[in-house]
């Protein structure tokens, strides 16, 4: 199967063979799928037909997720369910992201003995993690940031949150969901308690945070290092019209 | 069965390499559609900076009577400037997306043009007389006082060289709020349509403030939209009917006598999902990237991103044949989706009977299939091998195990090497690829491929 370049590869326990090459491409497919989600934000007018399919795609790889969660086997090489965790499972699949937390933190301890006909603690970390994430993502999906004339809220800063141990990680975390929704400022405090019980390297290793320094130590959505005509756009709705009047016709972007 | 009446089969073999040289590329020059007019005589090429450029075929002389007319610049001109819409901030690009002839009706051609959002109607006239001897100005232009002519003279028509003139005679824009991806001239040869991402408009040639919105799939909410459109066209001779394909593998066919708004299809073409075969890009390498009828109007072709697809129109739960146009990145497509590959947009098209189809590939290959015979040849344009009348080697890629020679594995393909755009002259066996490399020096040429016939010759 193949794993995107770039992407380092795991090595994982030998009876875990199937199951990890299936995660590692669904990662690949993640990761891809979300930096050209994240690309296309920042164009000033995305393909239409591109947009459609990298959302689609993400979709997909949200239900799979959702549905190897919920303890259905998408994979043929992961048969039984293990009998203790159904229950952690389904309310896994079905809590929203905020609530999972100390579920997960529970689940994962539980499970350390119990190796054989489960996922490693590792993976089911990875597959929370990556469930959270995409939960996040639906939000923004659902808001529809992508598919209409660009109206863009300030990426979202973490500054305020409990627990700024992690907020380096944090803020990575918000800007790779495309935090230019006002439902990412909600969802943000729940994603820091969470993010402190995941294991969440897997999925940060090929970012680069130095992009998001700026935003991590900005004290407020105005003070981006951005030129003032990219600016205006990134104001949000109720003052769109005004920024709007007062901005000089912008230089022609460069696709 | 060997080829038909006398064992007669086709080698195929270069005729012309028209286009920039390596070195004064630039980006504009990339060629981004390519067709020939209802005759074949003319070849229309459109670029990214905007400019069209048509090629005339010689007649045949006598001198030479095995050389076919070879394909001369006829006419060159700016059709599309960049544009900038000041309400979105946005610029719009000139790059022409699209080149519809119009059948002729006089001595002039009319072609077709768009770009992202506006199309315009060209006409194309020569002019090889002028008018000398008026009475009120003089040979070079200045005016006569009235006064002092004394004689009156009819003008006389007197020969001058060849000028091709090209000129806008209708403009037609502001109707599309998303990009253009398909104009397609209606069989009644009045009408029109043009399709963006997810509306269909129908046109009138003569009139153009005003255009009927055929086919709308916006959705109330735009979160909810799953599925674009991804070409349209025109049946060859039932002025009601049009189909257009979708990024989720669909082919719908509308009547226009049913109702208005065409939203509600005739017929829906869709093969059931091979469950087996499915994968995190199932959706996107079903997206169709283009769709032509056949001459005869009763068949059209799709392609999506592995294989080409025939459709008999009366059948519309599966492709009556399917071609596998490069199978061996099945197991690469997470890297071509990496890399964007995967979003390529490929043509096709029929030759002139119908009985074969064509279509690009990567690494420069052009793929060929025979409807009859079930043949398939992989040809490569490559500037390296083209000299004029030289056959053109089929080409084979080795899918794994030992790679034979001459072969090529499927790791070696260079996949910045792509022919998208191809077109078949309608009446003869003469084909012309565009090719783009995307290298640090830009190509960009359009080779025309020529048949000689061969008697008994086997592949």
């Amino acid at each position: 199967m193949m794993v995107a370049r770039g992407m380092k590869r795991k090595l994982y326990g030998s009876d875990n063979g199937g199951g990890s090459v299936w995660e590692s491409q669904l990662q690949s497919v993640l990761d891809i799928s979300l930096d050209k989600f994240q690309r296309d934000q920042a164009l000033v007018e995305p393909s239409l037909l591109r947009s459609v399919l990298i959302t689609n795609t993400l979709r997909q790889v949200q239900s799979v997720v959702k549905t190897h969660l919920s303890g259905v086997s998408f994979h043929p090489k992961l048969h039984t369910q293990p009998k203790k965790q159904p229950e952690l499972l389904s309310t896994l699949g079905s809590i929203p992201a905020g609530h999972s937390a100390s579920l997960c933190s529970l689940g994962v301890e539980d499970m350390e003995d119990d190796l054989m006909a489960w996922p490693s603690e590792e993976d089911l970390s990875l597959a929370t993690a990556i469930t959270g994430i995409l939960n996040d993502l639906d939000a923004a999906l659902d808001d529809d940031c992508g598919l209409s004339v660009p109206q863009r809220l300030p990426l979202a800063s973490m500054e305020n949150l409990p627990g700024d141990g992690r907020s380096k990680q944090n803020s990575t975390i918000s800007h790779k969901t495309d935090g230019c929704r006002a439902s990412i400022l909600g969802n943000s405090s729940h994603m820091s308690n969470y993010l402190q019980e995941a294991v969440i390297d897997d999925l940060l290793l090929d970012i680069d945070t130095n992009v998001f320094e700026a935003e991590a130590n900005s004290v407020s959505p105005c003070a981006f290092s951005f030129p003032a005509d990219q600016l205006v756009k990134y104001l949000p709705p109720f003052s769109n019209s005004s920024a709007v009047s007062l901005t000089p016709a912008s230089p022609p972007m460069v696709r | 069965m060997a080829g038909v009446g006398g064992g007669n089969d086709f080698q195929w073999c270069f005729s012309q390499v028209k286009g920039a040289i390596d070195e004064d590329v630039a980006e504009a020059d990339i060629i981004s559609t390519v067709e020939f007019n209802y005759s074949g005589e003319l070849l229309a090429t459109g670029d990214k900076g905007g400019r069209v450029v048509i090629f005339q075929r010689e007649q045949e002389s006598k001198n030479r009577p095995l050389s076919r007319g070879e394909y001369n610049v006829y006419s060159t001109f700016q059709s599309h400037e960049p544009e900038f819409d000041y309400l979105k901030s946005l610029e719009i690009e000139e790059k022409i997306n699209k080149i519809r002839w119009l059948p002729q009706q006089n001595a002039a051609h009319f072609l077709l043009s768009t770009n992202d959002k506006t199309i315009k109607l060209w006409k194309i006239s020569e002019r090889d007389k002028r008018a000398e001897g008026y009475n009120l100005k003089d040979e070079d232009g200045r005016l006569r006082d009235p006064f002092r002519i004394t004689t009156l003279r009819v003008p006389v028509l007197m020969p001058m060289d060849l000028m091709v003139e090209a000129s806008p005679r209708r403009i037609f824009a502001n109707a599309h709020t998303y990009h253009i991806n398909s104009i397609s001239v209606n069989s009644d040869h009045e009408t029109y349509l043009s399709a963006d991402d997810l509306r269909i408009n129908l046109w009138h040639l003569e009139i153009t403030d005003r255009s009927f919105n055929i086919v709308d799939i916006k959705p109330a909410n735009m979160e909810e939209l799953t599925e674009v459109i991804t070409a349209a066209e025109c049946h060859p001779h039932q002025c009601n009917v049009f189909v257009y394909s979708s990024s989720k593998g669909t082919i719908r066919l509308c009547d226009m006598r049913a109702a208005a708004l065409c939203d509600r299809h005739s017929k829906f073409f869709e093969e059931p999902e091979d469950p087996s075969s499915r994968s995190f890009f199932s959706e996107i390498i079903s997206s169709i990237s283009d769709v032509k009828f056949s001459h005869s109007g009763r068949y059209m072709m799709t392609r999506d991103y592995l294989s080409v697809k025939v459709w008999d129109l009366n059948m519309e739960n599966r492709p009556v044949e399917t071609y596998q146009v490069h199978e061996y990145l099945r197991s690469k497509l997470c890297s071509l989706y990496e890399n964007d590959c995967i979003f390529d947009k490929f043509e096709c098209c029929w030759n002139g009977s119908d009985s074969a189809i064509m279509t690009g590939s990567y690494n420069n290959f052009f793929r060929m299939f025979d409807r009859n015979t079930r043949r398939d040849i992989t040809l490569e344009a490559s500037r390296e091998n083209s000299k004029p009348r030289a056959m053109l080697k089929p080409r084979k890629v080795c899918t794994g195990g030992k790679r034979k020679k001459d072969e090529i594995s499927v790791d070696s393909l260079d996949f910045n090497k792509k022919i998208l755009h191809t077109a078949w002259h309608p009446k003869e066996n003469v084909i012309a690829v565009a090719v783009s490399i995307l290298v640090s020096g830009l190509f960009s040429f359009i080779i025309i491929v020529i048949i000689i016939i061969i008697i008994s010759h086997t592949w």
